[in-house]
């Protein structure tokens, strides 16, 4: 018995030819998991939307975003409104019953509504983590009151909770409304990392650590944690879209932040301004368009990061 | 006449790294009533052949040449031509398939006649209910189970041996031309294996059908088939009766595989080493079990047990038993994973449970241990070298890291440039089972714990294994523990035995004493259950395995410990 013998592989080597070009680009696609149409595309779209705010800020006045700083009511280039007014190239997207710019307000308001939507899934996954692996990897009474905690959170609604508690605090700041909504994401990544700790306490590699005399810090963050970030990632995204369906639902129902202009406050008032009465669809159907365009590129992240980490999903 | 002809097939397998042919130019028949075995290292094709015939290849696998016929077919025999309809009218009526892990193939959500009741019913049409009842009783009391019984249990009811005869049961219930059982008592342990494999023979010269038995252990081909296909890297190597192949193999291959199996008194596969160098003397045993017991709830999987193991002149002290007989335990016990529900474990004097911090780093850096999964025990995330460096600095020990890898690598037979900085995934089983011995070498610990190191690598791979951690106690001075349910290989590298069975020690003494010539009847029952790559060492028949599973009932209560005589430098507790 030769000790080659352990180098060489088992099975028969793979064989490349007769494969096109073609088919040998979706191999290398193949290799390179971070190499995702998919994730690519979500990202893509979530940079544009943040690109729009940074760039937009240079190529467009983000003053006009106040009242009177137009016409009132205008319709967004060459389009009629009801007094058969043309709109035109000083406000490309037209303004709102007050006048206030539709493209500045977009401008301002789509980074913000992303920017509660990160801060609340950072807060909500730092403290999943946290507990996630209290819970798992201390087990006993620790674990148990975590996970009832976690559990009785869950079937908590949201929305009825942060109804009442931001209809008493009147006015709020972005980052007030983003800790609030954390509050509520924290849940699922402790319950999704406490399973992930229990199982992996038990494998042979922490078996391995233990062996090494490594300390529970190194257990849990050196050799548990980097295994657990295709999960984190997915858990966070999922947050993210969680969180800004939470704060436009709020912003919708006129309880977001009152002085700030976010996608969900503009469609809020285009609401109570009776924009679908008078015709002026221009303003609440580009924040919802906006809205549309960040969740999808949320999902197709998601998609996205599904392949990376499951190879099963991924198709030659 | 045969009843299956496998002509020229080709089995391609495209992944990304290009196209796999799993199986290459492979032409072979199975006649009718005759038992073919297909034997071969893990991915070797020998499963994918056969699962060709079912049309039943793993994706993205394709047939891409050859024909298959199944001679009872009408008309068109080629298997490969029938359409979806007719290929699910052959699967299990004309070619049966027994699973490996029976456990993972039976609903657990229904009991075992309605299982029965399932295939009858999906091939011959709606029956009435007691005509089922007496289909599913005929084929339960053809593979020894009582219908009235084990008839209305649930699979997780049943033993692991029980629920591999039901799967031979529905496997046979139609009585299929061709049987195919892909290594069906590779989660078993001996005494059921051949209990499970006499059951599978005698179903199978009952109905007359063929039987393509897949496996890798040579023993059992030896004691189960009458020709044998050998299969490496898809290509057929040799094929012939059994006699010829084991006797007077022509391939070289062949030849390994045959001399991989261990035999007890054969030629051992260690070379010896004329003086292995000494451990410290120490006014302590090195290892003490001081009445330890351990109980999970209700069982008891450990009986109160004393022992003491005294490093001075290094010891491999074999811990053999079957599954559940609280071998494992007693290794995460000597590791300190796990408390003992009564009793001590001592090193060096000290209880390893009432340790500190410091104490303990020091403990760990002395006792180091061999897992039996070798994919498990490299994070995923990180390279190969980190399983191999974190533990070094951690205990500080001074050196170069990396000439120190080196060192250990080159030791145990790897070349340092082919595994460091490699992850995991990209190294074989036997590579990085290698490497764990590399990291036990490189900590210099005083005991290894060792369970089951060679029992998920590979046949040919073994004894390599077993030399390299057999080298630790003779080149370096490291005492070992070795557990594992395999006699054969603990009979060459030990110097103590204990053979447990049911948290008792039965039979415990020097190696060629206690394997070499048994006393104990349930030592002697593991003996002659393994099966022999040795024609003319008769495993008995089913009668004889089902008189043998009585008498272990028999004894199963509280065994008596006999005692085999001692060796200097270990004591075990009497009582």
């Amino acid at each position: 018995m030769s000790h080659d013998n352990a180098a060489a592989p088992e099975t028969a080597a793979p064989d490349m030819t007769g494969i096109t070009r073609k088919q040998l680009k979706r191999m290398r696609r193949f290799d390179n998991p971070w190499n995702n149409p998919k994730l690519i595309w979500g990202i893509g779209l979530l940079l544009g939307i943040v690109l729009l705010g940074v760039l937009g800020r240079f190529f467009w006045d983000p003053e006009l975003v106040f009242t009177g700083a137009g016409m009132p009511r205008q319709g967004p280039v060459g389009i009629e409104n009801l007094r058969g007014q043309v709109g035109t190239w000083a406000h490309p997207l037209g303004t709102d019953v007050s006048g206030k710019d539709i493209l500045a307000l977009l401008i301002v308001g789509a980074p913000n509504s992303l920017y509660v939507g990160v801060l609340a899934s950072l807060i909500g996954m730092s403290i999943g983590i946290f507990l996630g692996f209290s819970a798992g990897y201390t087990g006993g009474r620790v674990d148990d009151v975590i996970r009832v905690s976690s559990d009785v959170m869950i079937t908590i609604p949201p929305l009825l909770i942060l109804v009442v508690v931001q209809a008493s605090f009147g006015d709020i700041t972005l980052t007030m409304m983003a800790i609030l909504i954390a509050a509520f994401v924290w849940q699922s990544p402790t319950r999704l990392i406490r399973a992930q700790v229990l199982s992996m306490r038990e494998s042979g590699y922490v078996q391995m650590a233990r062996l090494s005399g490594a300390s529970n810090m190194h257990i849990m963050f050196r050799e548990m944690l980097p295994n657990l970030v295709p999960y984190l990632f997915g858990s966070f995204i999922a947050n993210v879209t969680t969180s800004i369906v939470t704060a436009v639902g709020l912003e919708v129902l006129g309880l977001g932040p009152q002085r700030v202009p976010t996608l969900g406050r503009v469609i809020y008032d285009a609401i109570s301004s009776a924009a679908l009465t008078q015709n002026m669809w221009w303003w609440w159907g580009f924040p919802t368009i906006l809205l549309g365009v960040m969740f999808i590129g949320l999902l197709l992240i998601n998609l996205g990061l599904d392949e990376v980490s499951n190879p099963r999903l991924r198709k030659l | 006449m045969s009843v299956l002809d496998i002509k020229n097939i080709h089995i391609d397998f495209p992944t990304s790294k290009g196209v796999v042919h799993a199986v290459t130019d492979v032409t072979l028949s199975i006649e009718k009533g005759r038992r073919i075995g297909f034997i071969g290292e893990s991915g070797s094709g020998k499963t994918t052949t056969a699962l060709a015939a079912m049309r039943m290849l793993a994706n993205p696998g394709f047939v891409a040449g050859g024909e298959v016929h199944l001679n009872s077919l009408d008309g068109d025999t080629n298997v490969l031509h029938l359409d979806d309809e007719q290929m699910r009218r052959v699967r299990l009526r004309k070619i049966s398939y027994i699973p490996q892990g029976a456990m993972n193939s039976l609903n657990p959500v229904m009991r075992v006649d309605a299982q029965i009741w399932d295939a009858v019913v999906a091939h011959e049409g709606g029956l009435s209910q007691a005509d089922l009842q007496a289909r599913s009783d005929t084929a339960l009391d053809g593979v020894g189970l009582d219908p009235k019984v084990v008839g209305r249990l649930f699979p997780h009811e049943l033993s692991g041996g029980m629920k591999q005869r039901v799967c031979i049961a529905i496997g046979t219930c139609l009585t299929p031309d061709l049987i195919i059982a892909d290594e069906p008592t590779s989660a078993l342990d001996v005494i059921t294996q051949r209990h499970v494999m006499q059951t599978l023979r005698e179903m199978q010269e009952k109905i007359g059908a063929g039987l393509i038995l897949i496996g890798h252990d040579m023993g059992l081909m030896a004691q189960s088939v009458d020709d044998i296909a050998v299969l490496k890297k898809g290509v057929l190597v040799e094929f012939g009766p059994v006699r010829k192949i084991i006797e007077d193999a022509e391939h070289p291959y062949t030849r390994e595989l045959i001399a991989s199996v261990p035999l007890v008194g054969g030629d051992s596969f260690l070379s010896a080493q004329a003086s292995p160098p000494k451990g410290e003397r120490l006014d302590k045993p090195l290892l003490e079990l001081d009445g330890v017991s351990k109980q999970y709830g209700a069982v008891t999987a450990l009986h109160p047990m004393s022992f003491a193991l005294d490093g001075e002149e290094p010891k491999i002290i074999s811990i053999v038993g079957q599954s559940g007989s609280g071998k494992s335990t007693m290794g995460s016990l000597m590791l300190g994973f796990n408390d003992p529900s009564a009793g001590q474990v001592r090193f060096k004097g000290d209880d390893i449970n009432a340790m500190s911090a410091g104490a303990k780093l020091a403990f760990r850096k002395q006792v180091q241990a061999v897992f039996q999964d070798p994919y498990a025990c490299f994070n995923p995330f990180y390279r190969v070298n980190h399983a191999l460096k974190f533990p070094y600095e951690n205990f500080g020990m001074g050196g170069d890291v990396q000439t120190a890898m080196e060192e250990a690598c080159t030791a145990v037979g790897l070349d340092p440039s082919l595994v460091l900085g490699r992850y995991p995934h990209q190294l074989s089983g036997g590579q990085r089972q290698r490497l764990i011995v590399a990291r036990a070498l490189m900590l210099s610990p005083k005991l290894l714990i060792a369970d089951e190191p060679v029992s998920m690598v590979d046949a040919s791979l073994r004894a390599t294994i077993l030399a390299n951690i057999h080298d630790l106690k003779d080149k370096h001075g490291i005492s070992i523990i070795y557990i594992t349910h395999d006699l054969a290989t603990a009979y060459h590298v030990s110097d103590y035995v204990m053979v447990l069975y049911h948290g008792h020690v039965v039979e415990a003494g020097p190696p060629k004493e206690v394997i070499g010539d048994p006393q104990h009847a349930y030592t002697r029952l593991l003996i002659d259950s393994i099966p022999w790559p040795d024609l003319d060492r008769d495993w008995g028949d089913a009668d004889d395995a089902r008189a043998a599973l009585d008498e272990l009932a028999r004894i199963g209560g509280t065994p008596e410990t006999v005692y085999r005589g001692d060796i200097p430098g270990f004591t075990l507790g009497q009582g």
